[in-house]
C-alpha cells in the first residue's frame, strides 16, 4: 500500500514503514535505545531524503522512547534526578551541536563528517560493549566471584556530590554534565537521541547498575529527542508527520515486546547483543564511505 | 420536394463559394486534465496530451508532432565524490540555476530529425540542447552528470513516442514520478512541416497537493514552530497510546 509523504515529496511502502518501525521499536525496548541510529541510515537506504530521514528519525525515536519510557516507569527503573542531570548538560551540548552542524554544512562536507562520526562513535561504543559483556559472560561462566559494582576512580574525587538514590551512587554531578553535553553534542550532529551511547557511558563512565540505566537514558532521549524535532521542524523544516506516524505505529507495538523481552535477558547478554548490532552498522558504514559508490556524481537541490 | 432543395442548393452554392470558408486550424490539441491533485495515496500520475491535425501525419512530406511540457525550474546542484586517504568524499561541484524540475518531450520523430539545431535550440527542444548554465566548475562531466541523473530519476524524459491513428489523430501519454515538483506545468505542441514549425499551441497543468498532504505541507512552511510542537505532542501521544494498546506486563 503505496502512502504519499507530504514533506518528503515521494511516495512509499506503508507496510515497510510499518515494518521498519516494528523492528527498531523492539530494540528501542529491548535495549533502551532510541534506536536512531539504526532508524535514519535504513531510512536513507530506502530513499528517504537525508534531511526529512534525520528530523523525522529523531519525531520517532521520540515516540518510540515515550512508549518504552512508559514501560521501564512503570517498573520503576528510573532515576529521574539522574536523567535531569544529564538533560541538562545535553540541551548546552546540542545547543552547541546545532551550530557545529552549520558550520560543517557551509563548508559542504555534512555527508561525510556525519558518516565519520557514526563510524568512530559506532564503532568505538560497539567494540567497548562486546569485549566488557563477553569478558564478565566469561567471569560467570568460570564461577568468579562477581567483580565491584564499579571502580573509583578520579571521577569520584570531583566536588558538588549529590546522592542519586535508585542509582545507588554518591558522586559529583560534574560528571553526569558532562556525559550528557558530550551526547547532547554528537545527537545534534548525527541526528540521534544517543541512546546507544548513553547507556554504555552510564555503565562504565558513571557506574550506574544496569537495571536502571536503561529507563534512565529513555527519560534523557525523549527529552533530547523532542528538543531536535522542535529545532528540525522550526529550522530546517523536514520533520514528515506522516512518515513519524507510520514508523510509529509498527514501533509502540515493537517497543512494547521488546521491553517485555528485555526483562528476561540478562545483562551481560542485552549488552553482548547490542555491542554487537552496534558494530554491524558501524560496519555497514564504513563500507559505504570506502567503497567506490555507483555513481560518482551527485545531484541535489540547491541549498 | 427534390425540385426545390434543388434550387436552393442552386441558390445557396454560390453564396458560400463567395464567403470566406471557416478555416480550419492546422493543429488542435489538448490535455486530458488541467490539474494533477497529489493526495496522500499518489504515487505518480500520466497526463495524455492530445489533438488532430488539419493534414496527414508521417506521410512522406507531411506533419509531424512534437510535444513538449516544462516543469518549474528548481536549481540543482551535482557534486562529484572524490577519493581522499581512501573515503569518498564531496569535492567539487557544479550548481546550476535555472534548470527546469520537470522536463518532457515527445515527437512522432526525434527533434533532430524533425528541426534544424538553431530552431531546436531556440525552442529548448531535446534534452541536448537545453541551456544548462552552470556556475562553479564548467567542466563538461558535470552537465553530463545532471543530464544522467535527472533520467535517470524520470524528471527528465527523453523520445517520449506520440501514437497516431487515422492519419490526423495524434496522442502521447507523459507520466509524472511521486516525487514530481508542484507549480505550473507548460506544454507546448507543434506542428512541423519541411523543418520549420508551421503552428503550435500551449497548454496549461497545474500540480497540486490536495486534502491532508495539503494541509500537513502548508501547516509545517506556515507555522513551523505550531507544526514542530504538534509532532512532538502527536509523537508522544502514539508512543503513550501504544503502551496501553500493547501492554504486556
Amino acid at each position: 500500500m503505496q502512502v504519499y509523504l507530504p514533506i518528503a515529496e515521494m511516495s512509499v511502502d506503508a507496510l515497510w514503514l510499518l515494518g521498519i518501525g516494528f523492528g527498531v521499536g523492539w530494540l528501542s525496548g529491548l535495549f533502551g535505545v532510541g534506536g536512531g541510529f539504526l532508524l535514519t541510515p535504513v531510512l536513507i537506504l530506502i530513499g528517504i531524503p537525508s534531511p526529512v530521514a534525520v528530523a523525522s528519525g529523531a519525531n520517532q525515536t521520540l515516540g518510540a522512547s515515550v512508549s518504552g519510557l512508559i514501560a521501564q516507569w512503570r517498573r520503576d527503573n528510573v532515576d529521574a534526578r539522574m536523567g535531569l542531570v544529564l538533560l541538562t548538560g545535553g540541551f548546552v551540548g546540542s545547543a552547541l551541536g546545532v551550530q557545529l552542524f552549520a558550520l560543517l554544512r557551509k563548508l559542504g562536507q555534512v555527508d561525510l563528517a556525519v558518516a565519520l562520526f557514526y563510524v568512530v562513535v559506532l564503532g568505538t561504543v560497539g567494540l567497548l560493549m562486546v569485549r566488557e559483556s563477553v569478558r564478565s559472560i566469561w567471569r560467570r561462566r568460570r564461577g568468579h566471584a562477581p567483580v565491584r559494582l564499579h571502580e573509583h576512580t578520579w571521577l569520584h574525587g570531583l566536588p558538588f556530590k549529590l546522592r542519586f538514590r535508585k542509582s545507588r551512587l554518591y558522586i559529583s554531578v560534574l560528571p553526569p554534565l558532562m556525559v550528557g553535553f558530550g551526547i547532547g553534542i554528537l545527537s545534534a550532529v548525527m541526528g540521534v537521541g544517543g541512546g546507544f551511547m548513553l547507556v554504555p557511558a552510564m555503565i562504565y563512565l558513571l557506574g550506574m547498575p544496569t537495571s536502571v540505566v536503561i529507563g534512565t537514558s529513555l527519560f534523557q532521549v525523549v527529552f533530547v529527542a523532542a528538543n531536535v524535532t522542535l529545532l528540525q521542524a522550526w529550522q530546517v523544516g523536514s520533520v514528515d508527520i506522516v512518515l513519524t506516524l507510520l514508523l510509529l505505529a509498527g514501533g509502540v507495538a515493537g517497543a512494547q515486546f521488546g521491553a517485555a523481552m528485555g526483562t528476561r535477558l540478562r545483562g551481560e547478554e542485552t549488552r553482548a547483543l547490542l555491542g554487537m548490532l552496534v558494530l554491524t552498522v558501524a560496519a555497514g558504514l564504513f563500507w559505504q564511505l570506502v567503497r567506490r559508490p555507483d555513481s560518482l556524481y551527485v545531484v541535489g537541490p540547491l541549498p | 420536394m427534390i425540385r426545390l432543395l434543388l434550387a436552393l442548393l442552386l441558390l445557396a452554392a454560390p453564396a458560400a463559394a463567395q464567403a470566406p470558408r471557416p478555416a480550419t486550424p492546422p493543429l488542435t490539441a489538448a490535455l486530458s486534465t488541467d490539474t494533477v491533485e497529489i493526495t496522500t495515496g499518489f504515487t505518480g500520475a500520466s497526463v495524455l496530451v492530445y489533438g488532430a491535425t488539419d493534414r496527414l501525419i508521417g506521410a512522406p512530406d507531411g506533419d509531424e508532432i512534437l510535444i513538449v511540457m516544462w516543469g518549474p525550474p528548481l536549481p540543482m546542484v551535482v557534486r562529484r565524490k572524490v577519493n581522499l586517504l581512501g573515503f569518498w568524499m564531496n569535492g567539487p561541484s557544479a550548481a546550476f540555476p535555472e534548470v527546469p524540475g520537470f522536463y518532457a518531450i515527445a515527437g512522432t520523430h526525434p527533434p533532430w530529425e524533425l528541426l534544424p539545431e538553431d530552431e531546436r535550440r531556440a525552442g529548448r527542444l531535446g534534452l541536448e540542447v537545453l541551456p544548462l548554465r552552470a556556475t562553479g566548475s564548467q567542466q563538461p562531466a558535470f552537465r553530463a552528470a545532471l543530464l544522467d541523473l535527472k533520467q535517470g530519476d524520470r524528471h527528465w524524459l527523453e523520445n517520449l513516442p506520440v501514437e497516431v491513428s487515422g492519419g490526423r489523430l495524434f496522442s502521447a501519454r507523459i507520466a509524472f514520478p511521486d516525487t514530481v515538483q508542484t507549480g505550473e506545468y507548460r506544454t507546448e505542441v507543434l506542428l512541423v512541416r519541411d523543418r520549420r514549425v508551421v503552428a503550435r499551441q500551449e497548454l496549461f497543468l497545474r500540480v497540486q497537493r490536495v486534502g491532508s498532504a495539503a494541509r500537513i505541507a502548508s501547516v509545517a512552511r506556515q507555522l513551523p514552530l505550531v507544526y514542530g510542537v504538534s509532532c512532538i505532542l502527536l509523537a508522544a501521544a502514539a508512543g503513550w497510546l501504544g503502551s496501553i494498546l500493547f501492554r504486556r506486563s
